[in-house]
């Protein structure tokens, strides 16, 4: 879809999310923010001016009471594989040429100009409407590991890249290799404080680490799976119409 | 710079159009990006050397242990503590907001004193002299108002005022209190406990277990333990309730009852357990059968709830067939259920065998007091509040000529708002000590402002909810950033001034007091390398290093026993049951009310915590109004579309709500969300959407003559 071919990273960080266990709580959004500077928006309801990296979306089965059924599901950034929003920045702020295949974004150089907001069809690209204020001493709460962005510029999820670089001092710290960190050295703020366990991250190639197994479930699915993004974003839902809900099957279209 | 960087870019754009093709002008707004952004008002992070300590969280009811990220000292984030036992690495957003509600606009930044219908600060000195005489002057007539369910600043409060002469100690109403007088009617002793560790099949009748009913941290982590991702669940979770809400939406089956019916829909499945043969030689068995055989039989269960007979039959079935059931009672919003539901669930895990049973309900002692004059837990949760200022409000009781709040807002988190009100307008004297301007303290002669968790030493005793008993420690790891003291301390140095006797000097004192008797509970262990559930599924208890119990618990680790109280007289209560557990009715026109509540809005105490905002759906608040939700057979029976803005009218009172169409909360009820309407607190709380308690009215239980508020009618216009 990009028209940028399809890279393979040695190490492929990813999220599994098991929908069945997700009680749309929000402290993976409230863990997320936090960490990554986001400024508290007493607006926060115009979820079109607001900014929240993580987004945790209600979905239902669209049926009647009381066959009617709803699940949560928080989203990322699905750190595709085949990004679409890369290949329509013109300044190339953003790009999928770092190991881990994770999506990055450098700020200041990003022109603010939307286009990866339009191309992005999962809507994990926030722009900046408002300069970031925080309430008054609240500046001592920062988070000394991400950057604090001016209004004006795109943001998104980056699985807490800084926590990465962390994990890889702490194993070099102890003699360890850090292209080969263990299950559950790195994970983002999200996964970490979900508690309800439904966030699972790891690198998805390597065979010690259980998102490799988990991805293999017959109940995992990506989002818009067709439009070919291939998102380092799994969902796992043992209902049916939760799956297809995830790759946008209109209600004419056979399954299975 | 005289032009600001949106003209800057419409400048370079304008002239960008012809140019696209050469690699200039990409680089040239790459600089000029840079340049743009290089903003002096933009904040700089902070610099310095990270680490991590650990607390409690005191503002989150779920009484999760934390773990701080401070950069050069300064307190962070917070996040789960993986080695506490209510927490396991998980938070709630609401213990999540326990560093930056440090600077939140809403905080009291020194005591302050009403002058007119303003507030002017004045020093703590001033404070303690003017609280000391208008005291003194109230002898025999100081009552307390508590929102702190689990610390044991309360021993304190309920021993100065019990020495001035009180005029009732009353816990805020929550869940610990209703399942207080539940025990109390059936003639059990200890604070009830849930095993969701090693329970296998839960019924959960109302409560929202994963979000706002006691321990959910801890619940979830519980449940999700059983159900690793992508296999087939190990534990069976049956959710009945009004709406598929927080909790039932990752249950195994919602089975849709209005809170009103909870306790019939109990009944209705010991019919079918007594009929396959359950008995018990509990006090009372004979008569609960006749009342359930009486009353609670299929077709009357179907008749007044709407449950097919196969349902209940269904879920008896699979809690008599489980290893481990268990049957959890509670409000769908915390509050306000009367005792008979929770009697009756209680009835379930006493025919099903499951009392102080691993995976079952403990009955849990309570820890020592160590104030001298003291009130016990158990005595404090006896207390009715709402019942009391609906009597001071009629003038049935005489107000009490002072009234200390701590922790707590009334005028804000209890039913019938302006009942409340008018009783508390009543009393003379009023001091808050609250960590925000509430609405409470707005009404209060003296705000004497407490330091936040992170600014103070306090501790979390036992939680409600917990299956076995705990005490963690809440450490300060920064100055109090404003002129604010704890609570423990003001009353100490107070009780000083007014020469009454409490034995400490501080409140620290107090703590390492309540800890050295700890260290000398037989049965008592840190847990670290096992867990009090493996304790209770039959893995030997540690033993206690009783000396080092203070740094233990200052690194983080929870003291934990696992207790049951033997019971003697626990029984049934059938008579009880009979005259509180009975089908509810709608009529008409109107519509049952359902509340909800969630962590990300707060609790009355705390407002809606800043950053959590933007987790609240725009299904729920838009702007300022909050929606309320209801099934579209609902709307049509009354006539409105959806997006319409209704008024909903309860207790004599109204409220304004948008309508939003959710097939999930069953037809004949009006589902709606707590936490909003707030007149005080701050740009993130005030006037955000309607405070919907509000149409609540209180009436009084049957049988057991406590308040109750779960479940009421509304118009809707
Ligand atoms: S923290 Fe966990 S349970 Fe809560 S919304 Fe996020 S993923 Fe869902």
């Amino acid at each position: 879809m990009s028209g940028h071919s399809f890279k393979e990273f040695p190490i492929t960080w990813g999220m599994v999310i098991d929908i069945d266990k997700c009680t749309g709580c929000g402290a993976c959004m409230a863990s997320c923010q936090t960490e990554n500077n986001v400024n508290p928006q007493p607006e926060a309801t115009n979820k079109l001016r607001s900014t929240s990296w993580m987004l945790v979306y209600e979905l239902t089965n669209d049926k009647a009471f009381p066959d009617h059924d709803v699940a949560f599901l928080p989203r990322p950034c699905q750190q595709c594989g085949n990004p679409p929003c890369v290949s329509v920045c013109p300044v190339v702020a953003t790009d999928k040429n770092e190991d881990g295949g994770i999506v990055s974004q450098i700020y200041p150089r990003c022109i603010g100009c939307r286009y990866c907001v339009a191309a992005c069809p999962y809507h994990v690209r926030y722009f900046g409407w408002y300069d970031p204020i925080w309430p008054e001493g609240m500046t001592k709460t920062l988070s000394p590991l991400t950057s604090v962005r001016p209004r004006g510029v795109v943001e998104k999820c980056t699985f807490c890249h800084h926590r990465w670089n962390l994990a890889k001092d702490a194993a070099r710290a102890a003699g360890k290799d850090p292209e080969d960190l263990e299950d559950g050295a790195y994970v983002t703020a999200c996964v970490q404080n979900c508690p309800s366990g439904a966030l699972s991250f790891g690198d998805l190639k390597n065979p010690k680490h259980k998102v490799h197994e988990l991805i293999k479930s017959p109940y995992a699915f990506r989002l818009l799976e067709r439009l070919g993004t291939k998102p380092q974003v799994y969902y796992i839902s043992r209902r049916e119409w939760v799956r297809k809900l995830g790759d946008n099957y209109l209600k004419s279209e056979k399954t299975e | 710079m005289g032009v600001d960087r949106r003209a800057f870019l419409g400048l370079v754009a304008g002239g960008a159009v012809g140019t696209m093709f050469t690699p200039i002008p990409w680089k040239l707004l790459d600089d000029v990006s840079i340049w743009t952004q290089n903003w002096p008002w933009i904040p700089k992070v902070p610099k310095g050397q990270i680490d991590y300590v650990t607390t409690t969280s005191k503002l989150c009811p779920a009484g999760e242990g934390l773990k701080i990220m401070r950069v050069a000292g300064n307190p962070i984030t917070a996040s789960g503590n993986p080695a506490h036992p209510l927490s396991s690495g998980g938070v709630s957003a609401l213990a999540r907001s326990e560093v930056y509600m440090l600077y939140s606009p809403a905080r009291v930044k020194s005591p302050m004193k009403k002058s007119g219908k303003a507030f002017v600060p004045i020093t703590w000195e001033q404070a303690l002299i003017e609280m000391a005489d208008k005291l003194g002057a109230a002898k025999g007539s100081v009552a307390c108002i508590s929102g702190d369910q689990s610390g044991t600043v309360n021993e304190v409060l309920s021993a100065f005022v019990g020495k001035l002469g009180t005029a009732g100690y009353f816990m805020m109403p929550s869940e610990a209190t209703t399942a207080a007088k539940g025990m109390q009617v059936m003639g059990g002793k200890g604070q009830a406990g849930y095993d969701f560790e090693n329970a296998d099949t839960v019924l959960v009748l109302g409560a929202d277990i994963f979000e706002t009913w006691g321990t959910s941290t801890r619940n979830r982590k519980a449940f999700s333990a059983k159900r690793p991702v992508g296999v087939k669940p190990a534990s069976n979770y049956i959710y009945v309730g009004p709406t598929r809400n927080n909790t039932a939406a990752v249950c195994d089956q919602w089975i849709p009852a209005s809170a009103a019916d909870l306790g019939v829909v109990a009944l209705g499945i010991a019919w079918h357990l007594i009929k396959a043969g359950a008995t018990s030689a509990a006090p009372g068995f004979d008569t609960l059968r006749a009342v359930v055989n009486g009353g609670f039989g299929p077709d009357d269960v179907k008749r007044a709830t709407g449950i097919e007979p196969a349902v209940l039959a269904g879920v008896a079935k699979a809690l008599a067939s489980s290893k481990a059931a268990m049957v959890v009672t509670g409000s769908p919003f915390g509050q306000g259920l009367g005792a008979g539901a929770f009697m009756a669930g209680m009835a379930l895990n006493i025919l099903l065998g499951r009392i102080n049973k691993p995976g079952g309900v403990y009955a849990l002692p309570e820890l020592a007091t160590v104030v001298p004059g003291a009130m016990t837990r158990e005595a404090m949760l006896k207390a009715d509040l709402p019942g009391f200022l609906k009597a001071v409000a009629d003038g049935k009781k005489p107000a009490p000529k002072a009234l200390l709040v701590y922790d707590a807002n009334p005028a804000y988190g209890l039913p019938e708002a302006a009942t409340m009100a008018k009783a508390l307008e009543k009393i003379p004297y009023k001091v808050s000590f609250s960590s925000f301007m509430d609405e409470t303290a707005a009404m209060c002669d003296l705000v004497l402002p407490n330091s936040l968790t992170l600014e103070r030493y306090d501790d979390v005793v036992t939680p409600y909810g917990s299956g076995f008993c705990i005490y963690s420690l809440v450490t300060p790891y920064q100055k109090p950033v404003h002129d604010t003291r704890p609570t423990g301390d003001v009353i100490l140095a107070l009780a000083r001034k007014l020469s009454i006797e409490l034995k400490f000097d501080n409140f620290l004192q107090v703590l390492k007091e309540k800890v050295a008797s700890l260290a000398k509970t037989s049965g008592g262990f840190v847990a670290k390398d096992v867990m009090p559930w493996q304790v209770a599924a039959g893995k030997p208890a540690p033993a206690l290093a009783g000396g080092d119990l203070w740094k233990a618990l200052s690194a983080g680790y929870a003291w934990t026993m696992v207790g049951s109280v033997t019971q003697t007289g626990l029984g049934f209560a059938p008579e009880v049951l009979a005259k509180a557990v009975k089908p509810g009715k709608t009529s008409g026109k109107t519509v049952t009310l359902a509340p909800y509540a969630q962590l990300r809005t707060g609790t009355p105490t705390t407002g809606i915590p800043c950053q959590d905002l933007t987790m609240v759906p725009d299904t729920e608040l838009l702007g300022e109004t909050t929606m309320v939700r209801m099934g579209s057979a609902t709307a049509k029976a009354l006539g409105v579309k959806p997006g319409a803005m209704v008024k909903l009218t309860g207790a004599g009172t109204h409220c304004k709500a948008q309508v939003h169409i959710f097939e999930s909360v069953m037809t004949g009820v009006v589902s709606a969300p707590l936490g909003f309407g707030h007149t005080a607190f701050d740009i993130f709380s005030k006037g955000k959407g309607a405070n919907y308690l509000a149409l609540l009215p209180v009436t009084e239980e049957p049988g057991t003559g406590m308040s109750m508020w779960a479940a009421a009618e509304v118009k809707i216009a």
